[in-house]
């Protein structure tokens, strides 16, 4: 019995000089806005939205080399510093009641580009520019929708891409981008409209610019304040 | 022999301990006392010397401020070697103290043992246990990691709902009306010298008593406590068939005790010290806190509690408690000792063990607030999200964006306040989800005020793709009659919201 205590006392000395015992703790905790590991960074932060490893989530798909070739880093910053008001992407810098430090945002940015982006994303081609330009000629653009688009969003599924409930979740830029870059995770083709189902010249400049401000002309948001009401609450 | 016998007698002559020490180990104690069952009493009092001892070796680099404690404890986890261990030691120690002293507790209650004479042995034990989870509260106060951080802060909370001294006595516990450096000064001072001072001064008490009135003597049913007779029949007892306390009972104590040390050194080995979680640090709050082990049930219960009874559950209920507690061998200091006898005593203990447990358990398992971080790491699991059209894919990026995690799991990670939504779409029809969604009710809050139209509508598609593959989303009956043409509704299956 006494030997029994002896034991038990010695044990951990004994044992402490045989390396690690599963009950050391590692490292000490790091607060959270010193954190710039970028894997860190990006679980905490951006993969709810923008999925693990940067695609499959709802929202744009960041791992795709084509959208990262087309952002530039300043835009990409302001982008991430002061979200995309009006739309879910939240702003992230302290300065504008974020979360994250400007190192941080460095830090994901050059994580991104480190992990995400290739060299010649485009294989020589010249993509248009990444930003939505002012104007652009709706009607045109339907025309380019009939033709380029409609084929494959059209059906009951995916006729809400002219949906104003959905147009109205969305902002310009956020279509521009995925015309432009494409979501290879979700199977929308680049501005080049090079699949199976569709053949065709890519489109052009202009024709990228009319199709956002055609989509955009549809986000009226009378219509969308019409949609079905929910029912009134019983009581207070 | 001669002169350590010398230098023996010198001492004894003057300190004339000897008489007592041998009357106190040899005193004869009923044979049937040496039982298994009776060593939970001395174990906790191992277990007491053991904080004590590793809790002096703590102080010894423990820096009591607000702006080093956190520190000073890595230093003990990272830089001292088997600070770890020290500190891993300690966590567990007071775990078990707990335990061991609500089992003795138990034991004792069942076994009838606080009956006259012992009942002072019983009250001042009831005192031992409130000042021990005196000791683990004040302790955990002490790690000042969020956690601590947000106990505390709650704790507080709860004490400022008494009436009229609600403030005051913040105020006291505190230093001040913020948790503070004054804060942690007053709990070192607690947990280092009020409390464990009075803890060893009663369990001294405690103890004499145990030894003066002699160990209670196995329960029979049938042999009845009375007030007049019973201390001869106990004397008689103990002469007739007794044995001498040591080593005759003590030698189960010891290897009791012995046990219980080692399973301490091998949790602190195998599980390690707890925390100190993040820093506390009021301004960052993706943190999840939780109250160490012995108060999670406490916790439970108040999440349970509709929230008008929760200052009268608060204020009344610890009261009550120990009111109770300290009534036992006064309500019941004569008659049967044996648990045959008293089915109500088992009743009662039974009912009691299987609440906390039931509380603890949930209090482990289910979140009683929110998941604070749940949203920002978990993503949608990609099958929800195979078939989705643009519209359901925003809806998603708003259920996140909304934190709906925050109290719903989906794909198995998030909160538990709210039912799990993987299959809301076989319960509900989206009526229901818009209008539950707008209006909350059921310990839901209304987003009514905080989500667009279009941002419902878009949620409301996202839930409506949360069905298994081969269960139908739940449909609206008379929407459903109209459809398929008049016939008769279809039985309304699930709508249970
Ligand atoms: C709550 C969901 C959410 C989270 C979390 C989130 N985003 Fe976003 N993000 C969005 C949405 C929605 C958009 C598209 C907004 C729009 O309509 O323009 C977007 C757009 C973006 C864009 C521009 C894409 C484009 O279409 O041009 C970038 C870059 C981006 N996010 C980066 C990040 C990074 C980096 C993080 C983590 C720090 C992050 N996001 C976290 C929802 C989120
Ligand atoms: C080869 C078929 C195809 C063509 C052509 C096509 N798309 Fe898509 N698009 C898809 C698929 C597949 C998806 C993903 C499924 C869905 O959202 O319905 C998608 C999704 C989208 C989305 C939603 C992306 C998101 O993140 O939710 C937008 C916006 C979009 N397409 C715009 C367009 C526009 C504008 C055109 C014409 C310039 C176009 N698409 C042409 C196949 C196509």
């Amino acid at each position: 019995m006494r030997l029994s205590t002896l034991v038990a006392l010695g044990l951990p000395f004994l044992l402490a000089g045989c390396g690690q015992m599963p009950g050391e703790p590692h490292s000490p905790p790091v607060p959270p806005e010193q954190v710039t590991d970028f894997a860190t960074l990006y679980a905490r932060n951006c993969q709810a939205c923008h999925g693990t490893g940067g695609q499959n989530g709802p929202a744009m798909d960041l791992a795709n080399p084509e959208f990262q070739a087309l952002v530039d880093d300043n835009t990409l910053r302001t982008i991430i510093s002061d979200g995309l008001p009006g739309t879910q992407m939240p702003a992230w810098a302290q300065s504008a009641g974020g979360m994250l430090t400007d190192q941080q945002i460095s830090a994901i940015i050059g994580g991104m580009r480190r992990n995400w982006a290739k060299p010649d994303a485009f294989g020589g081609a010249t993509p248009p520019a990444f930003e939505q330009p002012k104007g652009g000629d709706a009607n045109h653009g339907r025309q380019v929708y009939q033709a380029r688009c409609a084929g494959c969003h059209s059906g009951p599924k995916r006729q809400q891409l002219t949906s104003p409930v959905y147009l109205s979740l969305v902002s310009d830029q956020a279509l521009r981008s995925i015309i432009l870059a494409g979501r290879p995770d979700i199977g929308q083709p680049d501005w080049r409209m090079q699949t199976p189902q569709t053949s065709g010249p890519p489109l052009a400049p202009q024709d990228v610019t009319d199709v956002v401000a055609y989509l955009g002309s549809l986000r009226n948001p009378d219509v969308v304040s019409a949609a079905p009401t929910p029912m009134p609450s019983p009581r207070r | 022999m001669s002169r350590m016998k010398r230098i023996y007698d010198w001492f004894e002559q003057r300190l004339q301990i000897e008489g007592p020490v041998r009357e106190a180990v040899l005193h004869k104690v009923p044979r049937n006392t040496a039982s298994w069952w009776y060593v939970f009493g001395s174990a906790a009092f191992t277990l007491l010397i053991l904080q004590v001892v590793t809790g002096i070796l703590l102080a010894l680099v423990y820096v009591p401020s607000a702006a080093q404690a956190w520190e000073s404890l890595n230093v003990l986890n990272h830089q001292i070697p088997l600070g770890w261990f020290l500190r891993a030691v300690h966590a567990w120690g007071s775990n078990f103290m707990v335990a061991v002293v609500f089992i003795h507790m138990a034991q004792v209650f069942l076994f009838g043992a606080y009956k006259f004479p012992r009942e002072l042995t019983w009250t001042v034990g009831v005192f031992l246990l409130l000042l021990t989870l005196g000791m683990a509260f004040s302790g955990q106060v002490l790690r000042f990691d969020q956690d601590a951080y947000w106990g505390l802060g709650i704790g507080v909370f709860i004490m400022a709902r008494v009436p009229l001294i609600g403030g005051q006595l913040v105020h006291l516990l505190l230093g001040g009306p913020i948790i503070a450096g004054a804060t942690l000064s007053r709990f070192f001072t607690l947990h280092v010298f009020i409390i464990p001072g009075t803890l060893l001064f009663l369990a001294a008490v405690h103890i004499w008593m145990v030894l003066k009135l002699g160990v209670n003597e196995w329960p029979m049913p049938g042999r009845v406590v009375h007030r007049e007779t019973y201390i001869a029949e106990y004397n008689k007892l103990a002469h007739d068939d007794g044995i001498p306390f040591v080593p005759g009972a003590f030698w189960k104590d010891l290897v009791f005790s012995g046990a219980v040390l080692a399973a301490v050194f091998v949790c602190a080995l195998v599980l390690g010290p707890s925390g100190p979680g993040g820093q506390p640090d009021p301004s960052i709050i993706q943190t999840v806190p939780k109250p160490d082990f012995p108060f999670l049930w406490i916790y439970s219960v108040l999440s349970f509690l509709p929230p008008s009874l929760e200052t009268p559950f608060i204020l009344i209920a610890p009261i009550a408690m120990i009111a109770g507690l300290l009534a036992v061998p006064f309500v019941a200091s004569e008659g049967e000792k044996s648990w045959h006898r008293r089915p109500v005593a088992v009743l009662a203990l039974t009912t009691v063990a299987v609440a906390w447990a039931v509380f603890t358990h949930l209090g482990m398992y289910t979140p009683w607030s929110p998941h604070m971080n749940a949203w920002s790491g978990d993503p949608i699991p990609v099958r929800y999200l195979r078939e989705a059209t643009p519209l359901v894919r925003q809806g998603a990026v708003i259920f996140e964006s909304k934190q709906c995690r925050n109290c719903h799991q989906i794909g198995g990670h998030g909160g538990e306040r709210g039912p799990a939504l993987d299959d809301i779409a076989t319960r509900m029809t989206p009526d229901q989800m818009r209008f539950k969604v707008v209006t909350g009710g059921g310990n839901m809050p209304a987003f009514g005020k905080n989500l667009s139209p279009p941002e419902i509508e878009a949620l409301v598609a996202f839930l409506e793709t949360l069905h298994p593959a081969n269960e139908p989303p739940a449909a609206d009956a008379a929407q459903r009659a109209i459809e398929t043409g008049g016939g008769a509704p279809p039985p309304v299956g699930g709508h249970s919201y």
